[in-house]
């Protein structure tokens, strides 16, 4: 892999990480984070539906007139979303019973249309799939960590495994996710400050 | 002009495309599905034909069904049902789907298998639980919490925990003719060695030992028992 690829990789896992960066897909971060198990299968699906449309946006993006290619990406999308739903429903269908919901979901979430628009309509399909997968495995990963800090404060466990015996209810009822959302995108800008700052001192020497 | 045409044309053969994939992945799912459906419907009614207190089932081996069609045998429809609802109780705020089941054990009495619904925190909380005539009336022999998807985590989704479902079941005649309760509702604490008393002459579920802070769910699935159980009277059953 080329350094341009790795870059294109790891952006999204903290210098554009969607969810505590960008702010992008609110709705479902919010949603489906009462737990840490629900976090990944939701982070999960969404990466797989990014990286196909991902892929399929960047192979057409020659053929698709400007003005229809919001109509054009959404349908992509929506299609994969589908297919995703069917396949969960027919072969996991626990996990589809518990993820059931949010998985239309997938469709509005701005991640996808906004990779598709602002990055895979522009690149090669090479790029767009390391692009799609970085930013859906960074969603993923703060989907995990809000979700594991919400069932830790909330139920005292991770993953279902009992930790402690803390019991902070509102932390998993629907408050609890503003409040976990805000202090982590708050610690994530302050070490992205931080960071900042170090660099132009460096700089400045 | 031409661009009106060309634009229409490239959504046309974009939608062409992901209509034709999305039917061959539909067709390629359909039967995994019905399969997967299938399988936890049935689970379901053959633990709910397992009697509570002696695990032994109640009707014998062969007559559990194996698949759609042995299932269909056992319908039992006595009242007409509108989009896979039969019956909505105004009292309890609950709903019976269709179809029913009707078994027979292996002393001849008859036991109903029922699915029911009743709104939860979020969404409906459905169950299916199987009714067993006895001479002293019908009695509740067990019930299976099937979708509580929408329930809070770590509060009331608990209600999937084999040990809290057993709080509400098995439950005499005595305590259905009252209209059950969960014991928040009925302002008492069951001590732990009268909850099948409890049960059975009063009517009162105790789960706020077990489920604090949640009454929502546990309330949602009495109220769906409540229901099956007028429903059955209703149907003329004894």
């Amino acid at each position: 892999m080329a350094a341009g690829n790795v870059k294109t990789f790891t952006n999204g896992f903290i210098a554009q990480n969607p969810t505590f960066v960008q702010v992008l897909g609110m709705c479902p971060t919010l949603a489906t984070t009462t737990s840490a198990a629900n976090g990944l299968g939701m982070g999960l699906a969404t990466t797989s539906v990014l990286v196909m449309s991902n892929v399929v946006v960047s192979l057409v993006r020659k053929f698709i007139p400007d003005k229809v290619r919001i109509p054009a990406y959404i349908v992509i999308i929506a299609s994969f979303v589908t297919i995703v739903d069917l396949l969960m429903h027919g072969f996991t269908y626990e996990l589809w019973k518990t993820l059931g919901l949010f998985i239309p979901l997938i469709v509005v979430n701005c991640i996808i249309l906004g990779r598709a628009e602002s990055f895979a309509s522009k690149n090669g399909v090479r790029a767009s799939f390391l692009d799609g997968l970085g930013m859906g495995l960074g969603f993923t990963g703060s989907l995990v960590l809000l979700g594991s800090v919400r069932e830790f404060l909330g139920n005292g466990s991770i993953f279902g495994l009992h930790l402690s015996n803390m019991k902070m209810f509102a932390m998993i009822l629907p408050p609890g996710a503003y409040i976990a959302l805000g202090v982590l995108a708050g610690m994530f800008n302050f070490i992205g400050i931080k960071k900042a700052k170090a660099a132009k001192a460096k700089a400045a020497k | 002009m031409r661009e009106f045409l060309k634009t229409g044309l490239v959504l046309m053969i974009i939608t062409t495309i992901a209509g034709l994939g999305l039917a061959l992945v539909y067709n390629l799912v359909k039967e995994p599905i019905e399969k997967a459906e299938l399988a936890a419907k049935i689970d379901a009614i053959r633990f709910v034909l397992t009697d509570s207190v002696t695990g032994n089932l109640l009707v014998p081996e062969t007559e559990i069904p194996e698949d759609g069609k042995a299932l269909a045998k056992y319908e039992w429809t006595p009242m007409p049902s509108e989009e896979g609802i039969m019956y909505s109780s105004t009292t309890w705020k609950g709903k019976v789907q269709s179809p029913a089941y009707i078994f027979e054990t292996k002393d001849g009495k008859k036991v109903y298998v029922l699915t029911g619904q009743a709104v939860g925190y979020g969404g409906n909380v459905v169950s299916v639980a199987a009714f067993l005539t006895t001479p002293q009336g019908l009695k509740l022999n067990a019930i299976k919490v099937m979708e509580y998807s929408q329930e809070t985590p770590g509060l009331g989704a608990n209600i999937a925990r084999d040990d809290i479902q057993k709080r509400f079941y098995p439950i005499a005649s005595e305590g259905l003719e009252k209209g059950l309760k969960v014991n928040k509702d009925a302002g008492i604490i069951v001590p732990s060695n009268e909850l099948q008393r409890a049960r059975d002459t009063e009517g009162v579920v105790q789960t706020s030992d077990v489920m604090t802070g949640a009454t929502i769910t546990p309330r949602a699935v009495v109220n769906s028992i409540n229901t099956m159980y007028e429903f059955l009277k209703k149907a003329g059953v004894k």
